[in-house]
């Protein structure tokens, strides 16, 4: 793959009129990520698209040093949305550096607080993010002729969640006015809440700690997280269904829609919920404790499972460099040459990095053009450097837990097609069967679809992680620690999915200090650059030839199926999007076959 | 840093492994330390001294094949 020069709609040699917008910046909580793009108005596509980030953050260099049981505390700021994420990936990471295993009870207590995360984030995300690209006020502006439709659409699940149209549901997202909005709100405290009730505090988790938790074990904290359980599956229960009747209704009101942020099935999940009865943080086992988590990591292409082995997955990571704003850091120290099982280690993996900021000035045209390194996944059958994405997260989780079939909780079951997922009764509806399928494309709409699908998988999840703690304590197993020492020379890593996907932290301590450390959060896979392959990361890739169905022109232009396309990998927590419109700068590209041919005699 | 184009930063006053561990000095992570912990049983149960050093035999439950479940 490498830049689109030309649209799909274009016949060659034909001339085009290319007009720039950005959006800058978009996303993440210091909103540091910009997109560039061309686009085609008379063939309503967009041309070219460029991600880039103005924010250097430096973690890597200067976690060197520091105490590797401080690790967690550290980098869990790295986020201020999924900071907990990061604190247990660190805590996976040192719990292999150490050789410690956690009582069961503590691998339960993270399960409970990582689900409640999900929860939480997923709703606040969709309902109060994504959502407003979807409401009424936004469609109106943007596609009046849909809400038109929308209006005389009935809902078909209106009986489960009460909108009688389609209409009625995109009021309902209004932002600040409707229904679903405002209940979104409340329901994202409540799962804050749990959170809070099972690590300490939320986003940076006070009670987590390398060889287990701090959380006291009673009755009394896991009957607390059970009720505000029950009240958030009875919005669920109504969610679901509302998403689907949304999205569907897209797929059907703007026939073509489903190539709108469309790329090849490319996802990659690192998995989720450590099962306490396989795990032993042990790297020469990690293939097995790896398949018995709760969300399955794996490798998707071309909606194929290619591996869910964790030691295959860590030992293809390969960060390269293209269009960063860092030097190349092949001629510096290589700290790990092989892993624990005698496998080589490439320069080019976390373990071996070294990170080399060279600040320029930016050069969209033909230069570096992001602080974002370009992580890939290398695919050892074809030489390819894979340009993974998450999907969003819950896209790549659902699609590599149903396709590897391991997971069967009762709760939740993987078939090897679709995932089952079975809520109990709750507050004030019965209990629910869903079950999320494999979709046909990799796309916008689906990527939003399964975040409210996941959001059901971890309450299912949660039910199960109850009854298993509660069945710990009741027996009087309250032990939440292991003891361990600090050795003066180990490596380790951790596996884990942060709420919009994938997140590996890397370590190496020497002198009873970190030397090398190197996390690996979803948004540098997702956003990443053109790397030296040309390859471009999966945002450019799935903008780039994007239809465009906004019915404004290029002065009223407000980018929503972009907007959508974008939100809909979740890059972090758009806290605002401001867009640079203006009239746009107009670029004329002039195509002459022969030279002199257009001086006309 | 770039060896080739360093950053210009100031003179550092401290060491980056400043609040690393000094070794020697005790951690309550060491192996070892759960046993020297009161009410914690070496089986991974525990009892309500964990909670209270003031008459914790009484807080105990009152029958022997209840679970000990002590406050937080």
């Amino acid at each position: 793959m490498t830049t689109r020069t030309a649209g799909a709609k274009q016949s060659a040699g034909e001339p085009r009129e290319l007009v720039e917008m950005s959006w800058d910046p978009i996303t993440r909580i210091i909103g540091n990520l910009g997109i560039y793009t061309k686009i085609d108005f008379n063939n309503r596509e967009v041309v070219e698209c460029k991600s880039t980030s103005s924010l250097f953050r430096g973690y890597s260099v200067f976690m060197k040093g520091k105490d590797p049981r401080d690790a967690h505390f550290i980098t869990s700021r790295i986020c201020g949305i999924c900071g907990d994420n990061h604190a247990v990936c660190s805590i996976y990471a040192q719990n292999m550096a150490y050789g410690v295993k956690p009582p069961p009870l503590a691998e339960w207590i993270i399960n409970l607080g990582e689900a409640a995360e999900y929860m939480f984030d997923h709703t606040l995300f969709q309902d109060n993010l994504v959502f407003v690209d979807y409401c009424e006020q936004m469609v109106k502006e943007t596609n009046p002729g849909l809400l038109r439709r929308a209006e005389t659409t009935e809902a078909p699940n209106a009986g489960l969640h009460g909108f009688r149209t389609i209409a009625d549901i995109m009021r309902a997202f209004n932002p600040f006015s409707g229904a679903v909005y405002k209940e979104a709100l409340h329901v994202s405290r409540v799962t804050r809440e749990m959170c809070c009730l099972m690590e300490g505090r939320h986003v940076h988790p006070s009670t987590l700690y390398p060889g287990g938790v701090g959380t006291v074990a009673t009755p009394q904290v896991f009957t607390d997280y059970l009720v505000r359980l029950l009240r958030v599956l009875d919005f669920l229960k109504k969610a679901v269904p509302m998403n689907d009747d949304l999205f569907d209704f897209f797929y059907e009101a703007l026939p073509g829609y489903e190539e709108v942020g469309r790329r090849r099935v490319m996802l990659g999940c690192w998995g989720s919920f450590q099962d306490p009865a396989a795990v032993d943080y042990d790297y020469r086992n990690m293939n097995e404790w790896g398949r018995r988590m709760f969300v399955t990591p794996g490798i998707v292409l071309d909606g194929e499972l290619l591996t869910t082995d964790l030691v295959d997955i860590n030992l293809g990571i390969r960060i390269l460099l293209g269009s960063s704003y860092y030097d190349d850091w092949q001629a510096e120290e290589t700290f790990v040459t092989h892993d624990p099982l005698g496998n080589p280690v490439d320069q080019r993996h976390p373990w071996n990095q070294t990170t080399l900021p060279k600040p320029q000035k930016r050069d969209l045209e033909h230069g570096n053009y992001s602080w974002v390194m370009s992580p890939r996944w290398y695919d050892r059958r074809t030489g390819d450097h894979l340009a993974l994405d998450t999907g969003g997260g819950p896209l790549a989780r659902l699609w590599s837990t149903a396709l590897a079939g391991l997971v069967d909780t009762g709760t939740v079951r993987a078939t090897g097609h679709s995932v089952e997922i079975n809520l109990p009764k709750s507050g004030s509806l019965p209990e629910m069967r869903l079950e999320w399928k494999v979709p046909r494309w990799a796309n916008t709409i689906e990527r939003n679809r399964a975040r409210a699908y996941f959001v059901a998988y971890a309450a299912a999840m949660a039910v199960h992680f109850l009854e298993q703690a509660l069945g710990e304590v009741r027996a009087g197993r309250t032990q939440v620690f292991s003891d361990f020492d600090v050795p003066d020379e180990a490596i380790g890593c951790g596996f884990h999915e942060a709420v919009r996907g994938v997140l590996s932290h890397h370590m190496v301590i020497r002198d009873g200090k970190i030397a090398n450390y190197h996390p690996y959060p979803p948004t540098p896979w997702n956003a990443s650059p053109r790397d030296m392959y040309g390859t471009p990361g999966p945002y450019e890739d799935a903008v780039q030839g994007l239809p465009i169905f906004e019915e404004n022109g290029p002065d009223s232009f407000k980018g929503i199926d972009i907007m959508r396309t974008v939100r809909s990998f979740d890059p972090c927590l758009p806290c605002g999007v401001h867009m640079y419109l203006g009239g746009g700068k107009e670029l004329k590209q002039m195509h002459s076959p022969t030279f002199g041919a257009s001086l006309g005699g | 840093m770039s060896k080739k184009h360093p950053i210009r930063t100031g003179h550092p006053d401290v060491r980056p492994d400043a609040p690393s561990h000094v070794k020697g000095v005790k951690e309550g992570n060491s192996r070892g330390n759960y046993g020297k912990q009161e009410g914690h049983l070496p089986d991974g149960r525990s009892t309500a001294r964990r909670s209270t050093g003031i008459n914790p035999r009484k807080h105990d439950p009152i029958d022997p094949d209840m679970p000990n479940l002590s406050p937080a």
